[in-house]
């Protein structure tokens, strides 16, 4: 670890002011002693460097799953004042709201008897990888009414249950999106992309609840131990991608008008009430909207196949919760180190988790007392965890956890030491099946590759800034 | 020599591209994209071709312009490059992109490219020509 990061707890680390020139704030990340020596000097840089972007408030924060991305790091988090603070696209990623969601099913291990054949129906329904297209057909007035009102749109077209939006981040709708900043070629590559699962880390996996840790949080969320699950993780495929670029040309153009330098160029912003930031903001929420459809298509596609194969009723499989990894949105927060008031301000997160604690009205009212359901990814062979959002999250992240175990291999080292083939055949005889479109990207997206599951969100429980609620084993998988 | 290989990145493809003049290290761009998109594939005879140009106020600028661009019409229309037929005056660049359309089943081992980043981007003028080192996000 370099010498200047300061080790403030068990899991708390500060990088301090000067770590590079010009930060306005700290950074602090959360991670182990063990998980820290092995973070990249790259993603300290990159933490520093956010903290240098105008009106940041409190500290630029990693959460236990920071690593090296682009931009801000991945796991990062800030807050922008109101008044003077700015939006940047290198704060959301090309993915916007890349996110993820899991429904509960009736079935048990007991129904499902032959796993091989339910992975390879459902991969054969959701289309995944490069180049593939959707089922649906969306005229441009669909895509329209998607942008604008994201999951109840899809939900309108047929996609789902009306409950769905409920148990949905921000339920659903970024209602601030502007389809005026969303260009022409956004909507192209958005009209066939809209119920693809896309490739990378993308995935959907079959999983079980092998195990309650909160039993009481367990049965509000709806979980019961044994139960059948599945999780999709996904984003707003090329459509956001393309709003990601067309903006940050914009914003690129537009910095030195604002007087604004940041030391890496992906870090391009404008003031939060600019043309240019507003502009992105639009744009970035109808990507938002557009990205909720998706997932929302593609889970209806999976209870109908469910619904065909094992004779279950489709309103049997409900929405647990529907979480955003990489999003820019307005929340009000207590700024405790700025005369304790409670502040309007414009939270990023890019490869994070909003874990909004008991009590924020922003939370449907069944979750209202025991947090907000936060859902973290594991890696094919790792288990995927249930958690609930905390006042210490509140408190200390912006409401905020990680998203997910966090890579430590880089995909061309994993290419070099692993096969796709050598990873299928090894989750196989721990009876986990894997279907991909091409081997290579599962070699790439191997258990080996990312730190440990259990350990990121053990860190993230001791840190306080959520908890575990239950525990699911992936019993299939497919990567796009 | 016109080369392209992958360096140490954990999340995302960070490439070192070279090429003896500027405007073959747009073509090696845009083959070193295509690759990440589909991996090795047969370079099969031409069926189908754009028009591709792209600007920027220098150099960097035209090549991330003229990568969203060439990754515009892979998605758009199924665009798999062959050949790229280009020129450049000052930072524009402009010219046509010829290849076949995309067919799942010979072009496989890719992985989808989301967007081309500043973050990290250099360019550097070598004794053998140009080095590109950009960050694909995947």
């Amino acid at each position: 670890m370099n010498v200047q990061i300061q080790h403030i707890s068990d899991t708390e680390w500060k990088i301090p002011m000067g770590f590079v020139p010009g930060m306005l704030v700290p950074g602090t990340f959360f991670l182990s002693r063990q998980l820290a020596e092995r973070l990249e000097e790259g993603a300290l840089i990159q933490l520093a460097n956010v903290a240098t972007l105008p009106g940041i408030l409190r500290c630029s924060l990693g959460m236990p799953d920071i690593h090296w991305g682009y931009g801000f790091p991945i796991g990062g988090v800030a807050a922008f004042d109101e008044d003077d603070g700015i939006i940047s696209p290198g704060g959301v990623g090309f993915d916007i709201n890349c996110g993820v969601r899991m429904i509960t099913t009736p079935l048990t291990m007991a129904d499902i008897t032959d796993m091989n054949g339910l992975i390879e129906d459902l991969f054969t329904t959701v289309p995944s990888g490069v180049g593939s297209k959707s089922p649906t057909r969306l005229t441009q007035n669909d895509l329209s009414n998607i942008l604008t009102d994201g999951l109840a749109s899809a939900v309108e077209l047929g996609y789902g249950m009306e409950d769905d939006a409920r148990r949905c981040e921000e339920n659903g709708t970024m209602i601030e999106a502007d389809l005026e900043f969303v260009s022409k070629k956004a909507r192209e590559r958005g009209i066939p992309q809209c119920g693809t699962l896309g490739s990378g880390n993308h995935f959907l996996e079959v999983q079980v609840i092998d195990e309650i840790v909160d039993p009481k949080t367990a049965s509000v969320f709806g979980v019961t131990e044994g139960q059948i699950c599945v999780m999709i993780h996904c984003g707003s495929r090329g459509l956001g991608h393309q709003v990601c670029t067309d903006h940050l040309k914009v914003l690129e153009g537009a910095m030195m008008k604002y007087n604004i330098d940041p030391p890496d160029r992906q870090l391009a912003c404008a003031p939060l009430f600019s043309l240019e930031g507003e502009a992105y903001f639009g744009a970035m929420a109808a990507s938002a909207n557009y990205a909720w459809a998706n997932r929302q298509i593609i889970t209806h596609l999976v209870r109908e196949l469910l619904v065909k194969k094992f004779d279950v009723a489709y309103e049997e499989m409900p929405l647990v919760y529907d979480v955003a990894h990489n999003v820019a949105k307005w929340e009000d927060h207590e700024i405790a180190d700025t005369a304790a008031c409670r502040r309007h301000v414009c939270v990023h997160r890019k490869g994070a988790t909003r874990a909004f604690g008991p009590g924020r009205s922003e939370i449907v009212r069944e979750f209202r007392n025991t947090g907000q359901p936060v859902i973290i990814p594991g890696s094919m062979g790792t288990p995927s965890y249930l958690l609930a959002g905390t006042m210490t999250a509140m408190e200390r992240t912006f409401g905020s956890t990680c998203h997910g175990a966090g890579r430590i291999l880089s995909r061309s080292s994993a290419k070099r030491n692993l096969t796709g083939v050598a990873v299928v055949n090894e989750l196989a005889k721990r009876g986990i099946v894997v279907r991909a479109p091409n081997t290579t990207t599962i070699a790439e997206e191997a258990p080996d590759v990312y730190k440990p599951s259990s350990e990121v969100v053990q860190i993230a429980h001791d840190a306080g800034i959520s908890r575990i609620v239950a525990r699911l084993r992936p019993l299939g998988v497919i990567k796009g | 020599m016109m080369t392209f290989e992958e360096l140490e990145h954990t999340a995302d493809v960070r490439m070192k591209i070279t090429a003896p003049s500027l405007l073959d290290l747009f073509v090696e761009s845009g083959f070193a994209l295509a690759e990440i998109l589909y991996g090795e594939y047969q370079k099969e005879p031409e069926t189908i071709s754009f028009p591709i140009e792209a600007k920027g106020n220098e150099v960097v600028e035209s090549i991330v312009n003229f990568l969203s661009e060439l990754l515009f019409l892979t998605e758009t229309e199924y665009l798999v490059p062959v050949s790229f037929d280009l020129a450049a005056e000052g930072c524009v660049v402009s010219g046509v992109v010829a290849g076949v359309l995309f067919d799942r089943t010979k072009h496989t081992g890719g992985i989808e490219v989301k967007g081309i980043s500043y973050s990290g981007i250099s360019l550097a003028k070598t004794a053998a020509g140009y080095e590109l080192i950009i960050i694909f996000d995947i």
